[in-house]
């Protein structure tokens, strides 16, 4: 088989462009044909990680330049560790939602292209070494989600893509003046040589580029204050997309954002981990106060995966080889446990327009499969043991007390306490209520069913066994925390120069 | 008090803007990756025009990209920019705005061919000249942009705007992924043609197909979206 990275971009977008002409010929061919290309992808991934290690990242160049004159893709163990979570997780979703649209077959087509695009984009975004690249990818990425998001016509979807196209337009233009400003001082866009040219660059253009990167990407990866699109995207979304902007669209951002915050610059010993750490706890207590009061059980969802996305960013800011080790399992957990929820809560809410919690009376006995799964992933999001959860959880609180940050360490269990009162909430009405009269239940199809309890395997395996992800973890941290290595692979001929 | 605060974080926006800004000099001859695109497009590509072999091969990748920003945002326009059918109202769908004056009509439907023309000529001699892909698939809508504003029946067909666009996209990504198999270095868009001598009409190797792809895709694409657009305007509804 043919493994290159590049074909993480190119084949979806050679897909996107054909779609629409097999259609002509057989209209199942617009559900199908993404399928097997996401496929494709995944398989790919599984193959790429054997192949990759700390000591040798496969680079993939572009047009037969070599950096930092040309554009790559860097597959490292960290990036392609997020690249392979992303295509495998991309695949199930797609097989989640196979079914989907039936009968309107414009819808269908631009469902499925579209998703593939959003998959393709976010991949992108992780693989690129370029910056400017990167940018071109959030677009890619970004646009699709505002189309997705307002897939369902009617006031409120449009209401929320607007919105959402409105701060991401934003967060566009200030990522454009960031890499203005450092293109400006060095000359160059490749990565790993803007981090090798980065000291000759003056202290106070590097702040003023940093700060909008951070705000920029900090829109992407759903940091407070500046998330305000995400309840409204997240509950308007049809509800395998809403699952992959928790378990795609916002690794992606959080990616970007440690990308840059860990490689390109080197402001970690000037209080840019500091920054990202007190964000990110801003961020987590906010949201998981807010998560409490919502009735919503979509909203409530999306708050409780802010709160997550800010416990990522306590990790990563704690700047340590065991936070970053603990970020990324919690970026793992995350994409797989609150996928899991949002698919199944898309059955529990199927037929309430509001997508009330008070709605979920009784569902236990209604659909028990379905309340079972969505009951398994509120007790590994909220860190309980035997599930994937707690390990995160507990590699988090392990990096945050050999910090010496007792202060960190209290909050996120405190904050864990009010994930437990909303989940179980939640978990109450499924199976201690008695159900509404005559009330309309949806049974799951049977790709949905296979596809949720896949994602509960998965869950459970690392949760008994952690084993299984913890050396690709291991090797993604000692990849991303040694930054010289990364430039010296890179660029090696004028890394050696500049240490002459 | 709201007002306020967010005029003084403007302000504090801006002046480190400025600050920034200001240091740098207008221009100044800088170092930096854009020498080594001045010398090596001329020799290596054999392309005169390097804001060329910059867009569509050093940074190609990116063109692709921006391609495909341009492919979703007519998708999500169609999405984003909804209103409710008028069915209920009993509004006529035929678009409202009065018929254009014979003037315009004629001049329209004289300069059409030529705007047509001009913009076939800006993206096949866009490894030669000033312009390219993007800026010859512009004019071409704006051709029919013409069209659209001087005759009211006018329809773009967007039957015929689906086939162009995907052929287009798909040979540029069909051109890439033959780089990777035929090129030198067997990487993505490379290119695997004789690059011609400089000046030359056939010169520089895939970059002037490539740019022709573009120039269609923009183009179909473009004109969509106009399409798109003034029919929402006018009749409150899209097609």
């Amino acid at each position: 088989m043919v493994a290159n990275p590049i074909l993480y971009i190119a084949l979806p977008l050679f897909t996107a462009f054909l779609v629409p002409l097999l259609a002509k010929l057989w209209k199942p061919l617009v559900r199908i044909v993404p399928g097997l290309v996401l496929a494709y992808l995944a398989i790919m991934s599984v193959v790429l990680m054997q192949q990759v290690s700390p000591e040798k990242p496969i680079i993939a160049m572009i047009a037969g330049w070599k950096a930092p004159w040309g554009i790559n893709l860097v597959f490292t163990s960290f990036s392609g560790f997020i690249a392979s979570l992303i295509s495998i997780l991309a695949f199930f979703i797609w097989l989640y939602s196979f079914g989907f649209k039936k009968v309107e077959f414009d819808d269908a087509q631009k469902y499925f292209i579209l998703f593939m695009l959003l998959t393709a984009g976010s991949i992108g975004v992780v693989l690129t070494g370029d910056i400017f690249n990167m940018f071109v990818f959030i677009e890619i990425t970004s646009l699709s989600a505002y189309a997705l998001t307002a897939f369902y016509k009617g006031r409120d979807g449009a209401e929320a893509a607007f919105k959402f196209l409105l701060i991401g337009s934003f967060s566009s233009i200030m990522l454009l003046l960031g890499i203005a400003i450092l293109y400006t001082y060095t000359g160059t866009l490749n990565m790993a040589h803007l981090a090798l040219l980065m000291p000759q660059v003056p202290m106070h253009a590097k702040i003023t580029s940093f700060l909008l990167f951070f705000v920029a990407l900090g829109i992407e990866a759903e940091m407070f204050p500046l998330n305000g699109w995400a309840p409204d995207a997240y509950s308007q979304a049809p509800g395998p997309i809403a699952a992959s902007f928790a378990g795609i669209l916002a690794k992606a951002g959080i990616y970007a954002l440690i990308r840059v915050s860990y490689t390109i610059f080197d402001l970690g010993d000037h209080g840019g981990f500091e920054l990202l750490l007190v964000m990110g706890l801003i961020t987590m207590v906010v949201s998981e106060l807010v998560a409490m009061r919502q009735e919503n059980l979509r909203r409530m969802l999306a708050y409780s995966s802010m709160g997550q996305m800010g416990l990522i960013m306590i990790a990563f800011g704690l700047g340590t080889k065991e936070g970053i080790y603990a970020g990324l399992f919690i970026m793992f957990n995350h994409a797989v446990i609150k996928s899991l929820l949002f698919l199944a809560s898309a059955y529990l809410v199927y037929y309430t327009s509001r997508k009330k919690i008070s709605d979920l009376d009784g569902f236990g006995k209604l659909l028990p499969l379905t309340s079972l799964l969505f009951g398994l992933g509120a007790f590994a999001i909220v860190g309980l043991p035997p599930f994937s959860g707690f390990w995160s959880k507990l590699s988090l609180l392990i990096a945050t007390a050999n910090s010496h940050m007792e202060f960190v360490l209290a909050t996120v269990l405190a904050v864990s306490v009010i994930e437990i009162i909303y989940y179980f909430r939640v978990l109450g009405r499924l199976y201690f209520r008695k159900a509404h009269k005559e009330i309309k239940v949806r049974k799951p199809t049977w790709n949905s069913v296979v596809t949720m309890i896949v994602l509960a395997l998965v869950i459970i395996a690392v949760g008994v066994h952690p084993d299984f992800i913890t050396g690709l973890l291991h090797n993604a941290a000692t990849d991303l925390a040694d930054k010289a290595d990364y430039i010296q692979k890179i660029i090696p001929d004028l890394f050696s120069q500049t240490l002459n | 008090m709201k007002k306020l605060v967010i005029i003084s974080l403007l302000l504090v926006l801006g002046y480190s803007l400025m600050n920034t800004f200001s240091d740098i000099e207008f221009g100044k001859k800088r170092e930096g990756i854009s020498s080594y695109f001045l010398e090596h497009s001329p020799d290596d590509l054999q392309v005169a025009n390097t804001v060329t072999a910059i867009v569509v091969s050093f940074r190609g990748f990116d063109t692709l990209g921006e391609v495909t920003v341009l492919f979703l945002a007519a998708t999500a326009m169609g999405t984003i920019l909804f209103r409710r059918r008028s069915k209920h109202t009993g509004l006529n769908p035929q678009r409202k705005s009065p018929q254009a004056s014979r003037i315009v009509q004629a001049a329209g439907k004289l300069l059409f061919p030529a705007i047509m023309i001009l913009g076939a000529y800006v993206f096949i001699h866009g490894h030669l000249t000033p312009g390219g892909g993007f800026q010859g698939g512009a004019i071409i809508a704006t051709g029919f942009l013409l069209l659209l504003i001087s005759y009211r029946q006018f329809k773009v067909e967007h039957k015929y705007v689906t086939w162009i666009e995907s052929l287009a996209g798909l040979s540029f990504v069909t051109i890439g992924l033959l780089g990777m198999i035929l090129g030198p270095h067997n990487s993505f868009l490379e290119n695997f043609l004789n690059v011609g001598s400089l000046n030359d009409l056939l010169s520089g190797g895939v970059i002037a197909l490539v740019y022709i792809a573009v120039g269609f895709k923009v183009g179909a694409e473009l004109t969509g979206i106009l399409d798109t657009l003034i029919n929402i305007r006018e009749t409150g509804d899209i097609d």
